[in-house]
């Protein structure tokens, strides 16, 4: 971990470059330009208010466009960074080949470049909240905390998954698949009050309730999403019940993923 | 102190593919009843290297395609973990291992500079102060704003040149790449890559199938072959061992190729081919300006008139030497059928060091081909005395004189 810090340090401007360039390559001869990063959640924020028209989802006092939004940014980070980050080092294939830096750069950066499409989705939040008339309160400063864990739940799977890419391209194809599973798990269309209410309180599967509960807060993504909800929209703080088995999941996989990653760096040429 | 040392380095290969999902799972079980797996055979691309290199060293590393030469240079850039042994290196490396690794063709001729500059390690100050100079030196002033993808290739070869020789490190690895761009170019690239070498005071590996790059630039060689250090040691002496590998090299293929290239009716058989020495032995080389002697000994299937029997030289890429024909001394040669001999002579044979084969036209008085080959006999033709400069410079070996300052001067021949 230490020699993680040492590199972050000592490569910052390769990784602020490498960064840069994804941003840009993305957009470069696109009409639309970088508006892409933010009609992917905006479209999906109309499609789940569209479908609650129908089904009919209980989202407590907050507007549900502005609450499947603020869900979305999380998630749809998330879910990219992630996406991004396993299929970063094959994607680099000619670099790995001829070039020595730690390769641990591929998955941050590709974290880092979700950063910047996160930061102008900001700016549709900010547009959203002035719609509906919704002050900020003082919550808000844990967003950057927030977001921060999302980055080291995000690089669990990434690091790992990056790895075995390597040797098994199936990783980069399953990816999607399972993280489309994910979002269904995750409170994205629905409220985590939804789950809480259901199991919590009502006790809907018995016995079992407060351990299925348990289980699906094992998903960071469910603590995280509920907590940007809470700091930005409820003015309200984080729910910590909510985020700390996800939490504990992260702090014992973030490190063995990234011990794995360090021991096939070493044979990412020989075999990519 | 060395900056380089390398100690019983060895690095194997699998060969063969990763094996699918079915193929994995019916192997684990296998091994988890206790079966022993036969293994996929290793290969060893580097077979315990050693050396070390000081401070200020130029090293050429030469040998054959797949001789190890790029894997050791990997290892060395720690782009590969050996299987054995270890590598330790001190000062920054920056790799030249095929420039343009990283360019990004979508982008600009700025923006790729500023992207392989923080790829190959500089920092964005340092790439801000050379930018100019970058730019100045691949001759890319005109075309710094379109994006690379619309440059020719040479184009793209001199910027990413241009880049990677502007990383300041303390030891530089060198893959082939010299031979970039058009002839004033490479004259430029040349001259950059001496002002490195000679001016810095950096250590420098370049790998190169251009010995003569390597005779000029390097002060020490290093001659690989099958994943070992064949030699390492002065340069005139290294090159020239891997000259004499190259030509026992050629030879071997050109015997190979022989049978390659026959046609004929059929009514010709040639029984055999040789060089003879003097005393009518035969031999596999000659010494240049030597006399040349091929026997010939064929066999017809019928008896035929008006023959003409055509022998000559040629090299192994097909540029024909000398030829001569009975036609000249034996118009309307008569041959009864059964077995024959001709032998094809070269009283001086003033070619230059190298491997040569035999060729052979049979013809009819119709101008028909009875018989038609070439590489039927290789043979090689070594120097008289050890020579001052490579046989690549030269063709034929002519007897001369230089006159120096009216001071006649016979070389020796």
């Amino acid at each position: 971990m230490l020699t993680l810090a040492k590199n972050l340090y000592d490569y910052h401007e390769l990784m602020a470059t490498l960064a840069w360039k994804n941003v840009t390559l993305r957009y470069k001869q696109a009409y639309l330009g970088i508006a892409w990063a933010i009609l992917k959640p905006i479209t999906l924020m109309l499609i789940f208010t569209l479908v609650k028209s129908f089904v009919g989802i209980e989202s407590g006092e907050i507007p549900y466009p502005i609450l499947v939004f603020a869900a979305l940014m999380p998630w749809t980070f998330f879910q990219e960074s992630t996406s991004d980050g396993v299929t970063s080092v094959v994607g680099n294939t000619a670099l790995i080949k001829k070039i020595y830096f730690p390769r641990e750069i591929f998955p941050i950066t590709s974290v880092l470049t979700k950063l910047v499409e996160l930061g102008i989705n900001f700016f549709i939040l900010a547009g959203l909240m002035v719609w509906y008339q919704m002050m900020p309160s003082i919550y808000i400063l844990w967003v950057p905390l927030i977001i921060a864990y999302t980055i080291l739940a995000a690089l669990t799977i990434a690091f790992a998954g990056a790895a075995i890419n390597v040797y098994y391209r199936d990783v980069g194809a399953a990816l999607p698949v399972l993280l489309s599973l994910l979002m269904y798990a995750s409170p994205v269309i629905y409220p985590l009050q939804l789950v809480k209410d259901k199991l919590l309180v009502q006790q809907a599967a018995g016995e079992w309730s407060d351990m299925l509960y348990t289980l699906y807060t094992l998903n960071p993504l469910a603590g995280i999403i509920d907590a940007f909800q809470n700091v930005v929209l409820r003015g309200a703080p984080p729910d910590l019940d909510a985020m700390i088995p996800g939490a504990i999941l992260v702090a014992i996989l973030l490190p063995l993923s990234y011990l794995y990653f360090k021991r096939a760096e070493s044979y990412f040429a020989d075999v990519i | 102190m060395p900056v380089i040392e390398v100690s019983h380095l060895t690095k194997e290969y699998r060969l063969g593919a990763l094996q699918g999902l079915k193929q994995t799972l019916i192997n684990t079980g296998a091994r988890l009843m206790g079966k022993h797996l036969p293994e996929r055979p290793l290969f060893k691309a580097l077979d315990d290297v050693s050396f070390s290199i000081e401070q200020g060293e130029v090293v050429g590393i030469i040998g054959h395609n797949g001789a190890g030469k790029s894997t050791l240079l990997k290892m060395l850039a720690k782009i590969s973990t050996p299987t054995r042994g270890s590598v330790m290196t001190k000062g920054r490396i920056s790799p030249l291992i095929e420039v343009g690794a990283g360019f990004v063709p979508d982008f600009t001729g700025r923006e790729n500079v500023y992207l392989n500059g923080a790829i190959l390690g500089m920092k964005r100050q340092e790439i801000d102060q050379k930018f100019d100079e970058i730019v100045d030196f691949a001759e890319m002033a005109e075309f710094i704003d379109t994006p690379v993808k619309r440059y020719s290739s040479g184009m793209q070869v001199k910027l990413a040149f241009a880049v990677a020789t502007s990383v300041q490190s303390e030891i530089l690895i060198v893959d082939e790449v010299l031979a970039v761009g058009d002839l004033a170019f490479q004259r430029k690239c040349f001259d950059r890559m001496e002002d490195v070498i000679k001016g810095q005071g950096r250590t420098i590996l370049l790998v190169s199938h251009n010995i003569r790059q390597v005779e000029r630039m390097c002060n020490r060689v290093i001659l690989m072959d099958h994943g070992k250090v064949a030699a390492d040691g002065p340069v005139a002496e290294v090159c020239e061992l891997f000259y004499q590998q190259s030509n026992t090299k050629i030879q071997a293929q050109a015997q190979h190729a022989a049978t390659a290239k026959v046609s004929g009716s059929g009514e010709v058989t040639i029984d055999s081919i040789d060089v003879l020495d003097n005393a009518g032995h035969p031999v596999n080389e000659i010494e240049s300006g030597e006399r040349l002697r091929v026997r010939i000994r064929f066999t017809l299937l019928h008896d035929l008139e008006g023959i003409e029997i055509v022998a000559g030289t040629h090299r192994t890429d097909f540029i024909y030497i000398s030829s001569a024909s009975t036609r000249d001394v034996l118009p309307n040669a008569a041959f009864s059928r059964g077995s024959h001999e001709v032998e094809y002579i070269v009283p001086t044979f003033p070619l230059a060091a190298g491997t040569y084969s035999v060729r052979l036209v049979f013809l009819d008085r119709n101008w028909r081909f009875l018989f038609n080959g070439e590489s039927l006999k290789t043979f090689t033709v070594k120097a008289k005395r050890l020579e001052t400069m490579n046989s690549q410079w030269k063709t034929v070996d002519l007897p001369s004189e230089m006159r120096v300052d009216g001071t006649l001067y016979a070389l020796p021949q």
